[in-house]
């Protein structure tokens, strides 16, 4: 029995911060990284599966499409009882978007055949909330989004969830396995990662692996593989707001010459 | 009167022992004493296999200047007399007492049953005979009267301490109960007082019953409580005849009870005679202040089984009389928390008694420290705890409490069981080096808002480095304080510069909350930092950050010569460097921060300010090694208090407030001026006297008037 967990390295921003003179980021130095939030609780939904029945082996992978820099994300994952953690990035995977990211995620879950595939809802810096539902098109298995409850039994071939919808309303669903979810804030409490946690886990061994070996060609990856494109990266004009005052008329009248200034007519 | 020139041969001077025994009362004596010794004997091995059940401790010294500071401790009761001066000179009665009477029985044996029948050598008569009587009288004394004190302090006086109630457990708990405790107690010194009084009472019984011999009655007076014995039973009617009978009972009694106490020392509280003396003689000099360093290689950090403490700590369980100091002292306690060191160190004896006293060591479940079972303690209890130190430096037989909650803490702290804004302050610490979630680029911040720049130590060399550390850096209140030191040091003239982001938080907090590897982190990142810049001396105005780098960064290979700024002004001040122009008089007292004061032992200092600048300094009850914890050490400064329940920092108001005429609570901490200016409204006395940290009141004497100081940040 295994369990396959994307994760990411997210990006917090520093206060004061400087686009990338390319204009399409925000520049490295600025960066504040660390594990998704997300990915903490989809990590600790595995890891209660695997302590909740001692008696099935269950194997947690984690895998994140990225550079080394993401290492640091992967150790937290192993310093919380992750079996496994694999890492796959080449240059050419430079300027991926989710769908690309998608593909080659597909790719290792492919390789690894886990009976489950976890992702964050969305992550904490870009949110696309596009990744994990993409891996399950590329890979065709049964997927639910948001989930906020779930049963399961290693083994099983089958898997109960509760997902949270709009307006309050919640979902329960039965999926076949294999399956992926992406697994909302607040399904359970994250354990915390101590620094020595950490440290020794700096010692387990990340598989490291590049593209060709997981059977993607180069137009897969990157910006290439991606169906969306990054133009420009920048900080919104500020908007103005202001009350107007009078009665109704007054109001209509002052309503008509801020739009007539702002269309220019 | 003295045998010189006396009729008699000095021979005659001496007690016959066993005098008109039967043989086999004889005998049957002697295969008593051996049983009791047995006994004994085994006890000891017994405990000394259950301390051998703990880890080496590489902290114990034995060396000298250890030995010499534990055997002065026992001799002066040094400790023992500290804040309760009556029982610890009761204590030095009995000590003394008891060992000149043991020492007495010890020089009889010898020549009893060693020198003279294997030598033939006699040394127990004559004027040796007559002043070893007159010692024994007075010890006897010493002895009875020490422990009758005691016996009045338990049934009487009364004091809260010794009533054992537990703040850790619900009152149906299954180890709340403490009236085996109690009934020990009691038993113990019952025991002892009958072993005073018969020996008395056989000395005046064999009076009479020799009364006719002068070699007995003349020598009356050299035993003057025998005798006076020997007047009072003559007066209620004893006749020789009577006193035969009555010198066999007693003497029988008196034995057994003696035998009975040697053999039940290594089962009994008695067993403090040993433990005690071994545990002040290996006392850590830093127990609090320099917390342990995980040994490189070692991949479990933190105690979970009785077996992972060191054999050290095991013994200091047994140490431990329940004397109450700490549990008198401890803010948690004080303020109605669920801990009290006492009971943290008495359930812990109560596991190792249950667990560790057998031949073979039991499945580690059964030596499981943390929980809420029998002997265990809880994470409610040890997450109380503001490791203020304020246990460790009263107990009277040198029991370290805080290393070994913090070593519990570490395993807590593994497991993620911890208050959860607690351990997002942790993770935050981590991200962003302070415990404010600020950006590292902030934190010089501060210094912007001064009249002249401030040197940034990385880039150029400087005599003095400021280490500044979080609050004096992020907390807006503080970085005035921090400004004003800022100022008095360049109105000294003081070559000074700080890290700038350079500098993380110092991790003394961090550290004693049992997040090791994020203190690893942090003292390696702040060493590295120092290193690579170019100063002679450290000066900070946070305590705890001058506790961890003087104490702990040592260990960590950061050697620096570090002063509070209390030590760093007056020395100022002496030197004619700063000059004080204005002598406030007000009326303040003074609150000692533990890491300032009771780590550091920098009580003076702050005084001589307060009294340079003309402040008429008025002391709290708990002042100086008994201050009082404001209760933000530990890392608790960044859990909330339970609501609803006095926080350590009201009560230490309510306690400056009783203090006529009071109007600065003078502060020289970041830490306690944020908890008292909080606890100062949330207790209602604000507008009676004011908070002021003293280095703003410095600057005011000092007169440090910088046109363009008005700036702020």
């Amino acid at each position: 029995m295994k369990i396959l967990i994307a994760i990411k390295q997210a990006i917090a921003l520093d206060e004061d911060f400087e686009i990338r003179a390319d204009g399409r980021d925000i520049e490295e130095d600025f960066f504040l990284p660390d594990l998704n939030e997300w990915d903490e609780y989809s990590l600790e939904e595995a890891m209660l599966i695997k302590e909740r029945h001692a008696d099935t082996p269950v194997e947690v992978v984690c895998v994140t499409i990225a550079p080394d820099s993401a290492d640091e994300a992967l150790r937290k994952c192993l310093a919380k009882g992750a079996d496994r953690a694999i890492r796959v990035w080449d240059e050419s995977m430079e300027g991926s978007d989710p769908v690309a990211i998608a593909r080659a995620l597909a790719a290792v879950a492919k390789k690894e055949a886990p009976d489950l595939f976890f992702a964050g809802v969305q992550s904490s810096d870009h949110a696309h909330g596009a990744t994990g539902i993409a891996v399950a098109g590329f890979l065709g298995w049964a997927h639910s989004a948001v989930v906020a409850r779930l049963d399961y039994t290693p083994g099983a071939k089958e898997v109960v969830l509760k997902r949270e919808l709009e307006g309050g309303l919640s979902q329960e669903l039965r999926l076949p396995c294999p399956a992926v979810l992406t697994i909302q804030l607040g399904i359970n409490k994250p354990r915390y990662a101590s620094l020595r946690g950490m440290k020794l886990a700096a010692a387990k061994p990340i598989e490291t692996l590049a593209p060709g070996d997981i059977g993607l060609a180069t137009n897969d990856c990157g910006e290439s593989g991606s169906l969306a494109r990054v133009r420009r990266m920048y900080v919104p004009e500020k908007q103005r707001a202001q009350i107007l005052a009078g009665d109704v008329a007054a109001q209509a009248k002052a309503l008509a010459a801020i739009i007539r200034e702002a269309t220019g007519s | 009167m003295s045998l010189d020139g006396g009729m008699m041969d000095p021979h005659a001077f001496t007690r016959i022992l066993f005098q008109d025994f039967p043989s086999w009362e004889v005998s049957f004596f002697y295969l008593v004493g051996f049983a009791a010794i047995g006994s004994f004997i085994y006890g000891v091995y017994r405990e000394v296999r259950k301390y051998l059940r703990g880890v080496p401790d590489a902290r114990v010294i034995w060396d000298y200047a250890h030995i010499k500071q534990g055997i002065v401790a026992i001799a002066t009761h040094r400790t023992l007399v500290r804040r309760d001066p009556y029982a610890g000179m009761a204590h030095r009665a009995i000590f003394y007492g008891f060992g000149v009477l043991f020492m007495g029985t010890s020089i009889i044996t010898l020549e009893y049953d060693i020198t003279s029948k294997l030598f033939g050598i006699h040394y127990w008569y004559g004027d040796f005979y007559l002043w070893f009587k007159l010692a024994m009288n007075i010890a006897g004394v010493s002895l009875v009267g020490g422990l009758i004190y005691m016996m009045v302090r338990r049934g009487w006086i009364k004091p809260p301490k010794l009533d054992y109630a537990r703040p850790d457990r619900a009152p149906d708990a299954p180890d709340y109960d403490r009236s085996n405790y109690r009934i020990e107690d009691w038993l113990f010194l019952w025991i002892l007082v009958i072993i005073g009084v018969s020996g008395f009472v056989l000395s005046g019984a064999r009076m009479i019953w020799l009364a006719d011999r002068p070699e007995v009655w003349d020598i009356r007076w050299w035993s003057p409580v025998g005798a006076f014995f020997a007047y009072g039973l003559r007066a209620l009617g004893l006749d020789a005849e009577g006193a035969v009978i009555l010198r066999q009972l007693i003497w029988w009694s008196h034995g057994a009870l003696a035998l009975t106490l040697i053999s039940l020392i290594p089962y009994t509280k008695a067993k403090h005679i040993f433990t005690a003396i071994i545990s002040l003689v290996v006392r850590d000099p830093l127990p609090a202040q320099r917390l342990p360093k995980v040994p490189e290689g070692q991949e479990q950090i933190g105690y979970r089984f009785l077996t992972d403490m060191s054999w050290k700590q095991l013994l200091h369980l047994d140490a431990c009389t329940k004397c109450g100091r700490c549990h008198e002292a401890c803010p948690a306690r004080t303020t109605g928390g669920p801990l009290s060191p006492r009971d943290v160190i008495l359930s812990l004896r109560e596991l190792a008694n249950s667990a560790l006293q057998y031949s073979a060591v039991p499945e580690q479940s059964k030596l499981a420290m943390h929980g809420t079972g029998v002997g265990q303690v809880s994470s409610e209890t040890l997450w109380a705890c503001r490791t203020c130190m304020a246990c460790v430096e009263i107990c009277p037989v040198a029991v370290e409490h805080v290393p070994i909650i913090v070593q519990m803490r570490r395993a807590l702290v593994e497991e993620g069981d911890m208050d959860p804004l607690l351990q997002k302050t942790l993770q935050t610490i981590h991200k962003s080096g302070n415990s404010f979630g600020e950006s590292r680029r902030k934190r010089g911040g501060w210094a912007k808002g001064l009249p002249f720049p401030v040197k940034d130590a990385r880039k150029e060399p400087v005599d003095v480095l400021w280490f500044v550390g979080d609050y004096a850096s992020f907390d807006p209140r503080n970085q005035k304080v921090s400004q004003a030191f800022a100022r008095l040091m360049h109105a000294a003239g003081i070559d000074f510069g700080i890290l700038y982001d350079g500098e993380s938080n110092a991790g003394n907090d961090i550290r004693r909350v049992g997040e090791e590897g994020l203190y690893e982190h942090l003292a390696e990142s702040n060493i590295s930092a120092m290193q690579s810049a170019d100063f002679n001396r450290v000066v900070t105005t946070d305590p705890h950050s001058f506790n961890t780098i003087k104490n702990e960064y040592p260990d960590f290979g950061g050697q620096f010569e570090i002063e509070h700024y209390t030590s760093f002004v007056m020395k100022l001040i002496e030197e004619g460097r700063l000059t004080v122009k204005k002598q406030l008089g007000h009326r303040v007292t003074f609150h000692d921060p533990c890491h300032l004061g009771r780590f550091n032992k920098g009580y003076d200092a702050p005084r001589k300010l307060l009294e340079a600048i003309g402040c008429e300094l008025v002391e709290m009850k708990r002042c100086k090694d008994n201050s009082f914890c404001c209760g933000a050490g530990g890392g608790r400064i960044w859990v909330p208090d339970p609501v609803g329940t006095e926080k350590p920092a009201q009560n230490r108001m309510r306690e400056a407030a009783s203090i006529e005429g009071l109007e600065v609570y003078v502060v020289s901490c970041p830490k306690d001026l944020t908890m008292f200016e909080d606890a100062l409204k949330t207790t209602g006395y604000e507008g009676k006297f004011v908070v002021r940290e003293l280095l703003e009141m410095l600057e005011e004497a000092l007169e440090i008037n910088l046109v363009e100081a008005e700036v702020t940040a």
